[in-house]
């Protein structure tokens, strides 16, 4: 017979986690911990959407091309980078729910819809409002713009699915499961302008690699990047915590909280 | 050529939609629980009712 190793500490720091994402799933401890970090999400993205905000509009060089109009990018680029990065989230979250059956997913799933069609919606308008001075027209038929707003009827399909079931369970499931198949429309999105020739512009700004955008005018974006991160971190919980008191309404957990709160 | 105003409409929708993106969650979670003191308030009142002898009164 031999005996078990001890657990080392990556083990021990696994199993920690993991029993943390299982408390999570359980609706009250998600209620408290909702209601404590959303605030904080918020308040996190705060300075940094003012100094991103400062620099994108004050502190950066008009494009030479451009002009001031390229200023549009720094609101345009991140919520555009957004609407892909909560689709893909949602889908995750759904199909976790699919296969686990864990209802704190599909809440979350369902919460990401909302947000990501505040986000596509923000990108296709500054987008249409960029395009008019520097394409002249306010919309095009071209690849990267079509596929966007795909993605836009994506979101409100899976919003529109959830809310017309009135079992929340299977219309989080219906809902979710359209969310997973859309999930095919991201990378014909990422690389419509590769893929067809496009009015919109090719890629400027890489993660790794050389992005051909100066240096000058990079700041701000990341500013405004990790802005919109945490202001949708914000968005999720408190959108996610009305759900979840929603579908828990008369649980004796809800009584006791607002019992205690009195 | 000024581009003031097609930055200043950009920016404009982009605080609209992050104003509305704030709000609506605030006002969903005061619904629900604005709702669940309801149900508490109609709990607590049936349990404080005195209980009848069975025979409808006339």
């Amino acid at each position: 017979m031999r005996q078990l190793p001890y657990p080392s500490t990556s083990n021990r720091m696994f199993k920690a986690l993991a029993g943390w994402f299982h408390k999570l799933g359980s609706p009250p401890y998600f209620d408290a911990f909702a209601a404590r970090w959303s605030p904080w999400c918020y308040l996190a993205s705060l300075p940094l959407f003012a100094l991103g905000l400062w620099q994108a509009l004050a502190v950066v060089p008009a494009d030479y091309q451009q002009g001031d109009s390229f200023r549009i990018l720094y609101i345009h680029v991140p919520t555009a980078w957004m609407s892909l990065f909560v689709f893909g989230l949602m889908a995750f979250y759904s199909a976790i729910a699919l296969v686990w059956r864990i209802k704190l997913c599909e809440i979350l799933a369902m919460a990401c819809a909302p947000i990501g069609a505040a986000f596509t919606l923000v990108t296709l308008l500054t987008g249409s409002i960029w395009g008019k001075p520097m394409w002249g027209t306010w919309w095009d038929w071209d690849p990267r713009l079509t596929t966007e707003l795909i993605l836009l009827f994506l979101y409100l399909g899976v919003m529109g699915l959830y809310g017309a079931i009135d079992d929340r369970r299977a219309a989080a499931r219906a809902a979710g499961l359209l969310a997973i198949v859309g999930v095919v429309l991201l990378p014909v999105i990422r690389y419509s302008v590769v893929w067809w020739n496009s009015l919109h512009q090719g890629q400027t700004i890489r993660l790794f690699g050389e992005s051909s955008m100066d240096s000058s005018m990079v700041l701000p974006l990341w500013l405004m990047v990790f802005a919109t991160k945490f202001w949708f971190a914000g968005s999720l919980l408190a959108r996610a915590r009305a759900d979840n008191l929603r579908r828990e309404a008369g649980k004796a957990w809800v009584r006791e909280r607002l019992e205690g709160a009195r | 050529m000024s581009y003031f105003k097609y930055v200043a409409l950009a920016y404009g929708v982009f605080f609209v939609v992050m104003a509305w993106d704030f709000i609506i969650p605030r006002l969903q979670l005061r619904q629900q629980l604005r709702a669940a003191r309801h149900r508490l308030a109609r709990a607590q009142r049936a349990d404080a009712a005195p209980a009848g002898n069975g025979e409808l009164d006339r």
